[in-house]
């Protein structure tokens, strides 16, 4: 095999487990593991269109320090405890290897466990459409757009998806 | 110490005025009868006259009271409000939340309208209803049923089941005057929509918007608001109808992490951080936070559902920055993934759990000269409720008598 697409199948391999990776780390509220997959220029946004007003929605949209500081005040604050658990599958990945950088496309599905009885609900489904870097042999994300097609969020959430 | 049973279900020892019983917000008939007596003879909020732009533009609402209705702008400018039925065999005439309809035609069998609701196209019409002797049906017969419709206090679209409505005016009264500068200077555009569908009692979550003391629920409200000079000092103001405003003061955002002033994306004549709060019977609340305005508009699905709409608007004439300013401002503490809009709702999918399965009375006797944590805004409320319904509230059972109507500062 042509070392370069090889190493291509490489990367995206590792875009693959780390996509992977991040959905376990806010799984388990292990928000140090997902930053420390992140890049210190991350931007996260949460994004949907509304049908209803006919535009484009911005529902959250942080720098790392803004994802930081969002983690750091979430003890602080009454949330619902019921765990969420992210489904993913990747779609795409693409590889510039002139760039360093690969973009990837993963179906996400994201479920709310109540912890009274256990009963698992469907909270949204969405995409996330990502960016990442290779910096030496480490891959780290660069822009996380969590895009939305599920705008009925009942109660809502502190949790980034 | 605990209480028994007994001990528990007894009225509490206060005034009638200072609490509700539980009924009002879990018995179905109760609910049906509030469709009758209140929300079908209530102006509700529809939608914002951005939301409809352009000529032909239309927009769906779910009417509290059961009616689908259409907003549409007509050609000639003027905003007017129609059931969303086909008066032939009741099909939905149109189904996408929003879009663009020069004629507003039904699926199921071709049957037209205009933006007057006049029936502009019947096919085959002369072959089905029309004999040599004359015509069973013309299409002058088969307009669509027009609503009450009035635009006013931030451009926001009113509707009125009731043919024989008075004006929105009588309705509202001075209850917005406290930021009609802010919200009629020049035109407004909403930028965010969504809902939310809680198992919880309307009353609830228009409760929650009509009292102060339950900022302890968010850490946001402590640092910015409580911890700061002029907090206590806010007034609660009665006015006619039922509404009630809460008293501005300076939010100093800055106190919360990763929040910063508001001051640059200001509402016209505002300096500095106001927060302007009027809550309007039966169920809407305009709430203006220095940079962004958010609209809650209640439907009630049932007695322990209730679907709530959120808008937040800024101003049409926006720059990019200051609009990218408004949705940053928003998302830190509304929209579904905001830290104070999460609080509310899980507060009253609480109540929606506990209060039909274990809760005699909701207490509202909180007393504090009108100021803040006065739970004054809530009897006021219940007071317009007892009389709409012509039931009290502290006991469902019985009629109110005057005094229980009457809402004064203290009592």
């Amino acid at each position: 095999m042509d070392t370069e697409i090889k190493a291509s199948r490489d990367v995206q391999e590792e875009v693959r487990e780390l996509i992977y990776r991040s959905c376990l780390y806010l799984d388990n509220q292990d928000f140090a593991g997902w930053l420390g997959l992140c890049a210190p220029d991350l931007r996260y946004t949460i994004t949907a269109y509304s049908p209803e007003i006919r535009k484009e929605m911005v529902w959250l949209d942080h720098d790392r320090e803004g994802m930081e500081s969002l983690f750091d005040m979430l003890p602080k604050h009454n949330s619902d405890h019921s765990p969420l658990t992210r489904h993913a599958s990747v779609y795409l990945v693409e590889h510039d290897g002139s760039a360093n950088e690969a973009s990837a496309v993963t179906s996400l599905v994201v479920y709310k466990t109540q912890l009274d009885g256990g009963a698992t609900e469907l909270f949204a489904v969405g995409k996330y459409f990502d960016t990442v870097r290779l910096e030496g042999e480490t891959l780290l994300l660069t822009s996380r757009s969590v895009r939305l097609d599920t705008r009925e969020l009942g109660i809502g959430s502190h949790l980034p998806l | 110490m605990g209480r028994t049973s007994k001990e528990w279900s007894q009225k509490p020892d206060l005034p009638e005025t200072h609490y509700v019983d539980q009924r009002v917000y879990t018995d179905p008939q109760i609910f049906e009868e509030e469709k009758e007596k209140i929300f079908a003879r209530t102006w509700m909020l529809a939608c914002h006259e951005s939301e409809v732009s352009e000529a032909n533009d239309y927009r769906t609402y779910r009417h509290p009271a059961g009616a689908n209705l259409i907003v549409v702008r007509g050609e000639d400018g003027e905003i007017r409000s129609f059931y969303n039925v086909c008066p032939h065999r009741g099909n939905t005439i149109l189904y996408d939340p929003s879009g663009n309809a020069k004629r507003m035609t039904c699926i199921f069998h071709a049957w037209s309208f205009d933006y007057k609701g006049n029936c502009v196209g019947l096919p085959r019409e002369k072959a089905g209803y029309c004999t040599e002797d004359g015509c069973s049906i013309t299409r002058g017969d088969l307009g669509l049923r027009e609503v009450k419709t009035q635009v006013g206090y931030g451009g926001f679209v009113y509707v009125n089941l009731d043919d024989e409505c008075g004006p929105l005016e009588d309705h509202i009264g001075s209850a917005l005057d406290c930021m009609i500068e802010q919200i009629d200077t020049e035109p407004l555009e909403v930028f965010t929509y969504h809902r939310a569908v809680v198992h919880t009692n309307y009353k609830l979550w228009h409760d929650t918007n009509s009292e102060f003391y339950h900022d302890y629920l968010h850490v946001h409200n402590r640092l910015t608001s409580m911890k700061q000079e002029g907090y206590f000092d806010r007034k609660m103001i009665p006015f006619p109808n039922g509404h009630a405003e809460v008293g501005s003061h300076e939010v100093h955002y800055e106190a919360y992490g990763g929040s910063k002033s508001r001051e640059e994306a200001g509402f016209p004549g505002m300096s500095g951080n106001p927060w302007y709060m009027v809550d309007l019977f039966p169920g809407y609340t305009y709430n203006l936070r220095a940079s962004v305005l958010r609209i809650d508009s209640q439907i009630p699905l049932g007695p322990s559902r209730t679907m709530i709409e959120y808008r937040t608007l800024g101003l049409k004439s926006d720059t990019p920055a200051q609009r990218k300013q408004r949705i940053q401002d928003h998302n830190v503490i509304w929209g579904p993934f905001g830290r104070n809009l999460h609080e509310d709702l899980l507060a009253v999918h609480g109540q929606g759990r506990a209060i039909p399965s274990g809760a005699s009375y909701i207490i509202q006797a909180r007393e504090e000269d009108s100021t803040i944590h006065d739970e004054i805004g809530m009897r006021h409320f219940y007071a317009e409720w007892s009389r709409r319904m012509g039931r009290l509230a502290s006991d469902p059972s019985r009629k109110p008598a005057a005094r229980d109507l009457t809402t004064t500062p203290g009592t």
